[in-house]
């Protein structure tokens, strides 16, 4: 068996407060072989991450109660446990200043709605093989 | 001719119902992208589920919830609040190809509420009689794939 320090995580943060999306992201997280962890908001990912480094990546979406994606990328970019962890956000929003913020604070990935499910399966597929080496805008 | 040839029969002179079929169609074309919908069959798993219903479900349970809200927000003048269900309500219909839903909210979203809240009251109005629309479409969608 690896040391911890070896071994690849396999389980992947989801925070929406859209069910549809989580339902969704959590589909093909899983039929990717990878394991799906849930908040409902971005306070719940918060309390999450606090206590839990364990991510192969995250999926955030922009707009939540309590705490928004943005801030949840800043905390995780300063925090040296979870600094490498690829993170994707989700917005609903096509503005460019938002994907230059959302990279600029840490993001690894940017997909704004509308996306088809096509795009939705391989800006994960794409997420999933990143290692934080280089930007993905979708 | 049976209802199955009716249905498939695509000369409209000798169908009877195509005056009926035509209408139908063009209401669930016009609330839902039911080509994008379909495009989440390849995501189906093999458990016997169908993801298409479930997320019709969700949609339908959380779109409602959301369409109620912002009714209660903009009678309550709370603005803030307004513009953050708009904004969720307009993310999730896109995602699920309810265009009409979302590009109302998105209108919506636009509005100066604070310092012009005239055309508010059309709007949701609009986004009611869509949101109307769009669940019949996806209702009548979620019981063709159960049958």
């Amino acid at each position: 068996m690896l040391p911890d320090r070896l071994r690849v995580s396999k389980r992947v943060l989801i925070a929406d407060d859209d069910p549809v999306m989580r339902h969704l992201i959590t589909t093909i997280i899983k039929q990717q072989e990878h394991e799906a962890v849930v908040a409902n908001d971005g306070r719940a990912a918060y309390r999450i991450l606090q206590s839990d480094a364990d991510f192969k990546a995250a999926i955030l979406d922009m707009t939540m109660p309590f705490l928004e994606g943005l801030d949840l990328i800043r905390f995780m970019r300063s925090e040296k446990r979870l600094m490498r962890i690829p993170i994707m956000m989700i917005t609903a929003e096509q503005d460019i200043k938002l994907m230059a913020r959302s990279f600029s604070a840490g993001a690894t990935a940017f997909l704004p709605k509308p996306f088809t499910p096509e795009q939705l399966q391989s800006a994960i597929r794409m997420l999933l093989g990143n290692r934080q080496s280089k930007r993905i805008a979708a | 001719m049976s209802f199955e040839q009716i249905i498939n029969n695509e000369n409209q002179e000798m169908n009877p119902l195509a005056p009926v079929l035509a209408g139908v169609v063009r209401i669930t074309c016009d609330a839902v992208d039911m080509e994008l919908l379909k495009g989440f069959e390849d995501l189906q798993s093999d458990d016997g589920s169908d993801l298409i219903v479930e997320l019709i479900d969700l949609y339908l349970k959380d779109a409602s919830q959301r369409v109620l809200a912002i009714r209660e927000a903009a009678l309550a003048n709370d603005w803030v609040l307004l513009k953050r269900v708009i904004h969720n309500l307009k993310g999730s219909s896109a995602s699920l190809g309810v265009h009409q839903v979302a590009e109302t909210c998105k209108k919506l979203e636009g509005i100066e509420c604070e310092h012009s809240p005239e055309g508010i009251g059309e709007l949701l109005q609009q986004m009611d009689n869509d949101f109307a629309r769009a669940s019949e479409a996806l209702t009548s969608e979620r019981q063709r794939r159960l049958q």
